[in-house]
């Protein structure tokens, strides 16, 4: 019951604050719609006509994905640094649900609170684009879920090395781009990147919504590595983050900026 | 009776970040504070005050050494122990500017898994005690400063813990949001029955709200006793000597040899000597002194001494307060 009322101040909390700052929370939707319709442009301008249709979808569920990526993943690191400006990441190290079942609600609570948004740009991408992809819900929650899992991994290393540095906002620009290359990278291209966080996941997306495969059609080593994936990143991570917890409390580091 | 707060030979060195050189912060400090007490942590810039409150908050890991709340360590039980305490560290820093009052309130009640529903009277109740309740739905960063600080508090009261520590309570505040600021800690003690430990620059909160003071120099304690005792102890030994004539220079040296700590002022007829005794039976010593050249008294008077003037005395001269204190 405690970890529920946790998840749901910070639902609450995300939900609020991109509320009162609609329109930031509008020029960042802007901002992802016209470097969409720049990359739509690029491929019909430049792109081969032959295979068209599919680089579109390609950059449709690939720009999604990153999207969703960039939320779960560098937000934690920009929110824990600007935490710890404000002086309000003390107050989480206060909590006796301890910091890192905060960090959790919070990778869990932005997360749900963008899949809506994410949901609406998806369908405004294919709307937009007249690519109508195949939104089968069953095969793509539990892909999503496991994906999912493993970026909360990477969201743990990001807050672990942004409670013991705190500047970390150039490592987060590169990120991005780091980011960004996992989720474009086609898994044909290097199969070994499978075990890579994202990778595996955004491949098995594209085989649902671009080739149309279904939960059935997907075979149970993908889930495996989907699953193994999700377990190894998040135990990486919550470890690297109780760790760096640990170190910041040794070091009284939780305050310093 | 069992004391809430334990703090038992706890030690902190941090290293300097530039010239690796080890600093210790707190040297093996003890002390106990029991429930329903307002204890004021008191010292310096540097002297272990915030590392000694972010350690008991479980913010900060000692070097050595145990602290336990309730009879829960910090250390093994860190989560556990943390129900039992809430902190304003950073006053108004402490709290999330984009989100208004009410808001502020709800989501640090979450954050340690209570429900807005289950808060909802306890939050009412605060905003009228705080006399916050007309700015509830305001933006924290439209606030004023000591309304900040108010909600802080109210904040840390939301977890309904038995101590709560306060650093700076009253810093940077007006003089009548100040005093508002006290009289809310004083009936925070009175009708809730909480224990707060607070550290403070201002005497004059320490004298007013504090029932027992511990200060902290250099890391260790050199002193910890009610405030009363420590106002009776300095009062009594302060004194003020008007002279209807001048010392020769053989008294003023044996002034000095005697009395360290003298003061001695003079014009071309009189002076004046303020002096401290360790023990009341110097007064004696003094009149030998006057004595030698039937130097003219005209008047004896006690000094009211404030807090501040106890603290700089205690922290000047550390051995001072012990010494009196056996006399």
């Amino acid at each position: 019951m405690k970890l529920l009322n946790l998840l749901n101040a910070n639902i609450r909390k995300e939900y609020i604050e991109l509320k009162r700052y609609l329109p930031n929370t509008i020029a960042m939707l802007l901002t992802f719609y016209i470097i969409f319709l720049a990359m739509f442009a690029g491929i019909q301008v430049i792109g081969d006509p032959t295979t068209q249709d599919m680089n579109i979808q390609y950059v449709i569920v690939n720009y999604i994905f990153w999207y969703l990526t960039m939320i779960v993943v560098n937000d934690i690191g920009w929110q824990l640094s600007n935490e710890a400006t404000q002086g309000t990441l003390e107050q989480l190290g206060m909590s006796p649900m301890g910091i890192w079942r905060i960090m959790a609600a919070r990778l869990v609570s932005s997360t749900l609170v963008h899949i809506l948004i994410i949901i609406g740009l998806l369908y405004l991408s294919m709307a937009t684009t007249g690519q109508w992809l195949n939104i089968d819900v069953i095969t793509l929650i539990p892909i999503f879920i496991l994906t999912l899992i493993s970026m909360f991994g990477l969201g743990f290393i990001i807050a672990g090395i942004t409670v013991i540095l705190k500047q970390i906002q150039a490592f987060l620009q590169i990120l991005q781009f780091i980011l960004a290359a996992l989720a474009f990278v086609p898994l044909s291209v290097a199969p070994f990147l499978a075990f890579f966080p994202i990778v595996k996941g955004v491949d098995l997306v594209r085989q649902v919504m671009i080739d149309g495969a279904s939960i059935t059609q997907i075979g149970y080593s993908d889930f495996l590595i989907l699953g193994f994936n999700a377990i190894i990143y998040f135990f990486i991570g919550l470890s690297i983050f109780l760790y760096c917890e640990r170190v910041a409390m040794k070091k009284g580091l939780l305050a310093h900026y | 009776m069992e004391p809430i707060v334990k703090v038992r030979n706890v030690e902190k060195a941090y290293r300097k970040r530039k010239s690796k050189e080890m600093i210790q912060a707190v040297n093996s400090i003890s002390f106990d504070v029991y429930k329903g007490e307002i204890v004021g942590l008191l010292g310096p810039n540097g002297a272990g005050k915030t590392t000694t409150i972010k350690m008991i908050c479980g913010l900060l890991k000692p070097d050595s050494g145990s602290i336990s709340i309730n009879s829960i360590d910090t250390d093994s039980h860190r989560l556990k122990a943390l129900t039992h305490i809430s902190a304003v560290l950073e006053g108004n820093r402490n709290l999330y500017w984009r989100l208004s009052v009410r808001e502020n309130m709800e989501y640090f009640a979450g954050n340690r898994g209570i429900s807005r529903k289950e808060v909802a009277p306890l939050i009412n109740d605060l905003l009228d005690k705080f006399h916050l309740k007309s700015k509830e739905h305001e933006l924290v960063n439209r606030l004023s400063r000591g309304m900040q600080q108010k909600l802080a508090i109210a904040v840390a009261m939301l977890a309904e813990s038995d101590v709560i520590l306060l650093d700076e309570p009253t810093l940077g505040l007006d003089v009548e949001t100040g005093y508002e600021v006290r009289t809310i800690l004083k009936n925070i003690v009175k009708e809730y029955n909480r224990t707060i430990i607070i550290s403070s620059h201002d005497m004059d909160v320490i004298q007013d709200i504090c029932e027992r003071t511990i200060i902290i120099n250099h890391g260790s304690i050199v002193t910890d006793d009610r405030v009363e005792n420590l106002l009776k102890l300095f009062e009594v030994r302060s004194y003020t000597v008007s002279l209807g004539g001048l010392l020769s220079s053989m008294q003023q040296q044996l002034l000095t040899q005697k009395f360290p700590n003298h003061t001695y002022v003079s014009d071309s007829y009189q002076s004046t000597l303020e002096i401290d005794l360790l023990k009341s039976e110097e007064i004696y010593d003094l009149f030998d002194i006057l004595k030698l050249q039937a130097t003219p008294v005209e008047s004896i008077d006690r000094q009211t001494v404030n807090f501040e003037q106890i603290f700089m005395k205690i922290v000047k001269g550390e051995k001072t307060h012990e010494v009196a204190q056996s006399s």
